[in-house]
């Protein structure tokens, strides 16, 4: 076996920075969660927008979703961090700057929500009016039937395809540390630099991230699917 | 006994861009009396049915639900002016709709579908819907699917639950839209034989129907809309033994055969 090969299989280095790198790994969560929140609800006020009756509106949300599903999450992450604090601050005349946390949730939750804006409005497209029309001719009012009978049905529909966009939106955590968030590859890079030894870092950062998504997309696959297997029978 | 009607339709038309589908309809709907309306597809029953409880807009004329107008009100320069959708929805609730797709609303489970208007419309706790939600559930035969969700129930058994859910809001009036017509032959008796009971308890009925055995048996009156209009009007025994229009009299032959 190549030296090279051993040391990135040796995870002893990685097991002895746990700590850092757990620390690490728990920001990566808390990022995800935050911009997850914000990409699905941002998401969700788009999708109103696209299915509006009036045009404005509808245009209004077609230009939030192409403007943030086709720009790369790299760069508005850097962007965000960088320009939108000076855009702002030239606005309000005064120096502005956000903390590499909020820049991040920013960034990855707007790029999300133009994703996950597009699978809300499929799965309102996909409510057959009837539904709609059966709770109106009960009295029920557009709110209310926006909450208990449109969106819940929504939510089952898109289950499958947004577990996939959160698996993205998981790994896409990963370029946070470009703005020196101290996520877990943050800390890798840190501890590289005065280690000297990237490989089994590296390697224990892939395994970590893969088993930690894959545990999570498993599970509430499982779970959901048992859930929407009784509506769909 | 005050003699005002249920339902007062008058001069009722509507317009989808340049097609008019109704073209000025009147008739009165007395409490408790069963009014079936019979046509071929198009001559505008379910958009009449459908204007009743505005799913649809009227382009002209009143509705007046126990005197009530409906969706309108004329203001003190005599315009006719669209009220608020709250104040359509009120009046909504007075009239429990049925429509041919069933619409049962599939994430809730029976009994969450009869309850759901009852608690989130009317205010009512849970307690007290759930058991008036049992009690329609009883009249419709289908107590013991109270659990169960709408995917797993029969055609003829989720129309059942949809007549339930119209109950559950203890409407003023039930309106029918086609209630047999995307059922087997064989699930279409459950359901009228539920509809022959509440027409026999005094349930005010108006029945977009291509039933015509339910129409001549069950009902007090019977209009026959053609092109938008009243063609012939009356009690069953009349429409059906011995109708004046002769184009009443055609459609009868061809469906009665």
């Amino acid at each position: 076996m190549s030296d090279a090969l051993r040391q990135s299989l040796d995870l002893s280095l990685f097991w002895e920075y746990r700590q850092v790198l757990l620390s690490g790994l728990l920001f990566n969560v808390y990022v995800f969660a935050c911009s997850a929140v914000t990409a699905l609800l941002v998401g969700l006020a788009a999708a109103l927008l696209r299915v509006n009756r009036s045009w404005p509106f509808r245009w209004i949300g077609t230009v939030h979703v192409e403007l943030f599903r086709n720009a790369p999450d790299y760069i508005m992450v850097v962007w965000v961090h960088f320009v939108l604090p000076l855009l702002l601050g030239a606005i309000i005349g005064r120096r502005l700057e956000f903390h590499p946390f909020v820049s991040a949730v920013i960034a990855l939750g707007f790029v999300y929500s133009g994703y996950f804006a597009e699978t809300f409005r499929a799965g309102i497209q996909a409510i057959p009016i009837g539904h709609v029309e059966a709770a109106r001719a009960c009295g029920m009012g557009e709110r209310l039937i926006l909450w208990r009978i449109i969106l819940p049905q929504v939510v089952r529909r898109m289950l499958p395809e947004a577990v996939n966009q959160l698996v993205s939106l998981f790994k896409a955590t990963t370029i946070v540390s470009l703005i020196a968030v101290p996520d877990l590859m943050y800390n890798v890079s840190m501890v590289t630099a005065t280690e000297m030894r990237p490989l089994p870092l590296y390697t224990g950062a892939a395994l970590t991230y893969f088993a930690v998504i894959w545990l999570a997309a498993t599970g509430v696959r499982l779970l959901s699917e048992r859930w929407r297997s009784k509506i769909y029978a | 006994m005050d003699a005002t009607p249920a339902i007062r339709v008058v001069d009722l038309r509507k317009s989808f861009g340049t097609l008019e589908v109704l073209k000025g309809v009147s008739f009165d709907v007395d409490r408790g009396s069963v009014v079936s309306m019979i046509g071929a597809s198009g001559s505008g029953k379910s958009t009449l049915l459908r204007c009743i409880n505005f799913l649809e807009t009227p382009s002209g004329g009143e509705v007046y639900i126990d005197g009530e107008p409906m969706g309108f009100r004329t203001d003190a320069t005599g315009q006719r002016r669209l009220q608020p959708l709250s104040e359509i929805n009120r009046m909504r609730r007075d009239l429990g709709m049925v429509f041919q797709q069933f619409n049962l609303w599939p994430h809730m489970t029976v009994l969450g579908n009869v309850i759901e208007a009852p608690m989130r419309v009317r205010g009512m706790n849970r307690k007290r819907a759930a058991a008036l939600g049992e009690e329609c559930l009883a009249r419709v035969h289908l107590s013991e699917k109270a659990r169960e969700y709408p995917a797993r129930l029969s055609g003829g058994q989720q129309q059942r639950v949809a007549i339930a859910r119209a109950l559950a809001m203890q409407p003023k009036a039930m309106l029918f839209d086609e209630p047999t017509s995307s059922l087997d032959p064989e699930l279409t008796d459950e359901v009228l034989a539920v509809m022959r009971e509440l027409a026999g308890d005094g349930t005010t009925m108006i029945v977009v129907t291509h039933e015509m055995g339910f129409a001549r048996d069950a009902s007090d009156r019977v209009l026959f809309l053609h092109n938008g209009l009243i063609e012939e009007e009356g009690p069953p025994e009349q429409v059906f033994g011995a109708p004046r229009s002769e184009r009443c009299r055609q459609f009868l032959s061809k469906h009665l055969q």
